[in-house]
């Protein structure tokens, strides 16, 4: 039971991270509908980012923290303004953002192979290793400050998608991009907005992930995971994100602790496969037929 | 006996009813009229139709048979074509291409005749080949034929995706708008166009428009939706009088003024 | 010598891969990121059926093919009515589920340290007969009824629909003949290679099917195969730049995109005629010389 308990919270602490992924890969997709593969390239900006502030610098941990949040930004907004910009002025196919996205992605992993090295590094030991002891169950700080540091930033956002003037524009593009280019809406601008948000969330999951595990060039492959959450969640839905995410985590983290980490991974992609055959909309997303 | 009957037709998106409850009925080789203001739902119907939606209730027969759980593919080749309100041509392929495609749904003959090129398969597509030039022609559009799709005129896209149609040898035709965006003079062509190709392949025309000219210029009879519902039906005369669709069309303001 | 036929013997079998998604991506608008799989499919069936169970090799690639094509099939039963992005992140997990599954293969596929002592029976000119072949078939595919509904639905699926076209059937057969030709190639490999290892059909090798057939033009079946000789001689010839072969990949992909969505033949074919164009074009721009001049 005790052991239960314990991967609950693992679980939960991992989930929090996943949602951070997912809710920015939600967002791209609801705004330009198509999967943003290069997700994982804001993830290690982030990631690497926080790791060099952190040993090279000796930055405190609050300003890697921002850091790295910077650094995820900075990549997204970059990748928006470079790749996906031009294809979305010329009205190419969904095809090609998959493709420069993908192309993104392994551009992103193999350069910081190339230049930084494939080695695994790990995180001074700043929080990891100090944790609580409750009744045999043990909750590291690093858990803790994942949940609440996530929590914040997801019920920020959710409240400027819900509450702002920005927020009801991001809301109503998801809805039709196009007629809210014509209300007036500077549709570039707003793009930028939607990756700088996910940048920075990316970013910071990449902080957590780099200080959970260690950072290495395949750190960013840990997206998919996001992505069966986002999807699992209902593309498009944000509070579908952060449960599908949280919901993962716990499922995933009970398999690998029970079973073996082989078969967690295979779970993930066949429960994505179920649940695209089963309800293509994802749980909680809408049933939508596309306009004609 | 009407080829094309609607019974009860429905669709409803979330809250949305986009289409409630309608009935229509076109004998053979009739022209009829749907209209109605933006988001009336016509465009539901034909979606509904052509098996793109699923109707939330009620029934579509084509020539007696039931149309319920087809695929539009199956659709199609039963013999109900369409055109789309934004013109959906394939962009990158040549106007013939885009013509032969919708007339190769029975062809005869398979990957592995297509992969040695015997002579049945050359045939085949020397076939295919000369009825789309022949259709090409028909619609004028023949000195086009190497046009990449994209290239052709606004107006000419707009006759290719008609011919594109025309090409599945269809009983039932469903115009969307086919004169959006065109000027008097185009639209005054289009509707002589529409009449020709109606008495040419024995057609039966179910036409979306909001050019009020065409409608009242080649449509027997005509169904008003608004909101979803319909409002009227019947011939262009009872439809220009109906006090109904005068305000569903012009507003409260205009029939204040009416009454005033 | 032997070194340039070797490359050149690889580049046939990679050509064959190459046409095979092209026809998926290039031409039917459906991407793959885990095209190696069936790649590897067709490597360990051939290589099986040939080391373990003494099958004769024309037999073995037959078979290959065929069990590669089955696997594409059955792939595509629920994958294929997935949207774009949903069919790219499935044949990601694929690519990955494959390379596990050799991975954990014990005595049959000789799990990750490979399968080794395979006959060397893909000599150059094999190969070579065997890659033409294949291209004469996809071009003969391509100029069919197949090919154009498989343009119709890259163009628009909706359309391509109302047309009468049972655009999943067709895409089903796209995917199979897709994953037959991977297979083909895959079997070539390894009977070229004789040892072969699941790293080997990992996400590089997918990559880098990938960025050939984007760089080459997609819908463009001499610029794929073109652009196969490129992608695959070149990380040959430039062994010390190895660990930037992906680093490059992946520019080249974001690159042609963005810059040159069309690729290197911008979806036109190459032939003797637009040889023929392009010298009288070039002929036009040096001055004093051709019609160019006379006004
Ligand atoms: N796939 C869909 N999902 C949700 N709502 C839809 C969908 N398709 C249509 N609608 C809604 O149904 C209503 C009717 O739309 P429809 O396109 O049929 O109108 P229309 O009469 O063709 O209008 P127009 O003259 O502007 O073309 C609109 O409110 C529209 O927003
Ligand atoms: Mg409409």
């Amino acid at each position: 039971m005790i052991k239960f308990i314990q991967q609950l919270i693992n679980g939960t602490s991992i989930g929090f991270v996943y949602a951070l992924i997912a809710i920015g890969y939600s967002l791209i997709y609801s705004i330009l509908s198509f999967s943003n593969f290069a997700h994982s390239t804001f993830i290690i900006a982030g990631a690497y980012t926080g790791f060099f502030l952190l040993t090279a610098v000796s930055l405190p941990l609050p300003f890697s923290l921002l850091g790295a949040i910077v650094g995820g930004i900075l990549i997204a907004v970059f990748a928006e303004k470079v790749a996906y910009r031009p294809i979305r002025e010329r009205g190419n196919p969904t095809l090609y953002f998959i493709i420069a996205s993908m192309g993104m992605s392994i551009f992103g992993e193999n350069i910081v192979i190339a230049t930084i090295g494939p080695k695994f590094r790990s995180y001074p030991p700043i929080l990891s290793v100090t944790a609580y002891q409750i009744g045999g169950i043990s909750i590291s700080v690093l858990d803790i400050m994942a949940a609440v540091v996530g929590s914040i930033f997801l019920l920020m956002l959710m409240y400027v998608v819900n509450k702002t003037r920005q927020g009801m524009a991001i809301r109503a593009a998801a809805f039709d991009l196009e007629t809210v280019g014509l209300m007036g809406v500077n549709t570039n601008q707003l793009i930028s907005l939607v990756f700088l948000v996910a940048g920075a969330l990316a970013g910071l999951a990449g902080f957590f992930l780099g200080m959970k595990y260690t950072v290495f060039p395949q750190l960013g492959n840990l997206t998919m995971k996001a992505y069966v959450a986002a999807v699992f969640g209902g593309l498009g839905s944000l509070p579908g994100a952060v449960i599908g995410s949280v919901f993962l985590g716990i499922i995933e983290t009970i398999i690998a602790g029970y079973f073996s980490s082989t078969l967690r991974d295979i779970f993930v992609f066949a429960l994505l496969i179920l649940v695209l055959l089963v309800r293509p909309s994802g749980l909680m997303g809408a049933k939508r037929e596309d306009k004609v | 006996m009407s080829i094309l009957k609607i019974e009860g037709l429905t669709k409803v998106f979330g809250g949305l009813t986009a289409v409630s409850n309608l009935n229509i009925s076109i004998p053979q080789g009739r022209i009829y009229g749907l209209i109605g203001p933006n988001g009336a739902g016509k465009t539901t119907v034909f979606n509904m139709i052509t098996g793109i939606y699923q109707p939330t209730r009620g029934i579509v027969e084509a020539e007696g048979k039931s149309l319920a759980g087809l695929k539009p593919n199956q659709i199609a080749q039963a013999g109900v074509a369409r055109t789309f309100q934004n013109l959906r041509l394939f962009k990158k392929l040549t106007a013939l291409e885009n013509i032969i495609i919708a007339g190769q749904y029975n062809t005869k003959y398979n990957l592995v005749t297509a992969v040695l090129q015997n002579r049945a398969f050359k045939e085949e597509e020397k076939r295919l080949r000369q009825e789309a030039l022949q259709l090409l022609d028909l619609v004028g559009l023949s000195e086009y034929a190497e046009y990449k799709a994209s290239n052709l005129p606004y107006g000419h896209q707009r006759r290719l995706e008609i011919a594109r149609a025309l090409a599945l040898k269809p009983k039932i035709l469903l115009l969307d708008e086919p004169a959006a965006g065109m000027n008097p003079e185009e639209s005054l062509a289009l509707m002589g166009f529409i009449r020709d190709i109606k008495d040419k392949f024995g057609l039966t025309i179910l036409l979306i428009e909001h050019h009020m000219e065409i409608v009242m210029g080649i449509c027997e009879h005509i169904v008003v939706l608004n909101f979803g519902v319909e409002i009227a039906h019947g011939s262009p005369e009872e439809i220009q009088n109906n006090s109904e669709v005068i305000t569903a069309y012009l507003g409260e303001v205009e029939k204040d003024d009416a009454a005033s | 010598m032997g070194y340039l036929l070797g490359i050149m013997t690889l580049i046939c079998c990679n050509i064959i891969v190459v046409i095979g998604l092209s026809l998926l991506t290039g031409f039917t608008g459906i991407f793959s990121f885990g095209h190696a799989a069936y790649m590897a499919i067709g490597a360990y069936s051939a290589a099986i059926l040939t080391t373990k169970l003494g099958v004769p090799f024309v037999l073995a690639l037959i078979v290959a093919v065929m069990i590669a094509a089955l696997a594409g099939r059955l792939i595509g039963i629920p994958t294929l009515k997935l949207v774009g992005d949903y069919f790219a992140i499935a044949m990601l997990g694929l690519g990955e589920t494959v390379r596990l599954l050799l991975d954990n293969g014990g005595k049959l596929t000789g799990g990750a340290r490979g399968f080794g002592n395979i006959p060397g029976k893909t000599a150059f000119p094999i190969a070579f007969v065997i890659m033409v072949f294949s291209v004469i078939v996809m071009r003969n595919i391509i100029g069919s009824r197949y090919g154009r509904c498989f343009l119709a639905i890259r163009e628009d699926e909706l359309a391509a629909e109302c047309c009468g076209i049972d655009t999943y059937g067709l895409k089903k057969t796209s995917l199979t003949i897709s994953a037959a030709f991977g297979g083909l190639g895959g079997a070539l490999f390894a009977h070229y290679i004789t040892y072969i290892q699941p790293i080997m059909f990992d996400m590089a090798k997918s990559t880098e099917i990938a960025a050939a057939v984007v760089f080459g033009g997609l819908g463009s079946l001499s610029g794929s195969i073109i652009a196969s000789i490129i992608l695959i001689g070149i990380p040959e010839v430039l062994r010390p730049l190895y660990q930037w072969r992906l680093v490059f990949y992946g520019l080249l992909l974001v690159g042609t995109i963005v810059l040159r969505p069309q690729g290197l033949m911008g979806g036109r074919e190459f032939t003797i005629q637009g040889l023929k164009n392009a010298a009288q074009w070039v002929q036009e721009k040096i001055p004093g010389r051709g019609k160019g001049e006379k006004r």
